[in-house]
């Protein structure tokens, strides 16, 4: 009935381990997700009510972790998953900002209050 | 290569290029809390815009993630403020992004 640690299991190992489920470490990044899905969600909002501010900073904090979580000791891969797709859904976001800009009906807007103002 | 008798001008510029300060400027450790710094800035800028701009279901998940990552920042080693500080403040500009989101949705 020996309880050397070689006895545990890979889940026990993986569930006691520095960066495990039972610290911040593995939440925190796992927790990022919520973003993605966020994104995910908000891709069904009218694109005149998306705020271009917050997704092109979700972009750039997306892209930028991507790769720093490549250049970090050790790899975080999971990190690098997460800022990928969190990048993604925020370049989604501004994309589809961009286009509803170009669109005539946001010229027709930009035109009536401009009328309005000069009235 | 002493300090003891410097202006403070000259002693700050001195720190500023240490090798020391040099490493972290380029380091990892600087720029990834760096990146981070838009969503709070975002976030501020966004609460003189119009709340029908604010998605709440970001807004909530933005909360819950800096809360969390607060704690990340001084529970890595060494420590990251800088980080921490960037999702304190988030924290501050998301929860005024969520009450005003729930007046505006009333």
């Amino acid at each position: 009935m020996a309880t050397a640690t070689a006895s545990q299991s890979a889940l026990q190992r993986f569930i006691n381990s520095p960066a495990g489920p039972k610290t911040i470490h593995f939440w925190a990044p796992a927790m990022k997700w919520a973003l993605v899905i966020a994104g995910i969600g908000d891709l069904a909002r009218p694109a005149e009510n998306l705020s271009l501010a917050q997704n092109t900073s979700l972009v750039a904090t997306g892209l930028i972790w991507t790769r720093y979580s490549t250049v970090i000791i050790p790899k975080n891969w999971p990190l690098f998953a997460v800022n990928l797709f969190v990048a993604g859904t925020g370049l989604m976001q501004v994309g589809r900002i961009m286009n509803y800009r170009m669109s005539d009906e946001y010229k027709q807007k930009q035109q009536q209050e401009a009328a309005v103002s000069s009235a | 290569m002493s300090q003891a008798s410097g202006s403070i001008a000259s002693r700050i510029t001195q720190k500023l290029g240490s090798k020391e300060f040099r490493n972290y400027i380029t380091s990892t450790h600087f720029w990834g809390p760096v990146a981070n710094w838009g969503i709070p800035l975002a976030a501020i800028g966004d609460t003189q815009k119009d709340p029908s701009l604010i998605s709440g279901n970001m807004t909530a998940a933005l909360c819950v993630y800096s809360a969390l990552f607060m704690r990340f920042a001084l529970a890595v080693q060494p420590k990251n403020y800088l980080l921490f500080a960037c999702h304190f403040v988030n924290e501050g500009a998301q929860l005024t992004q969520g009450y005003r989101y729930l007046q505006y949705n009333k």
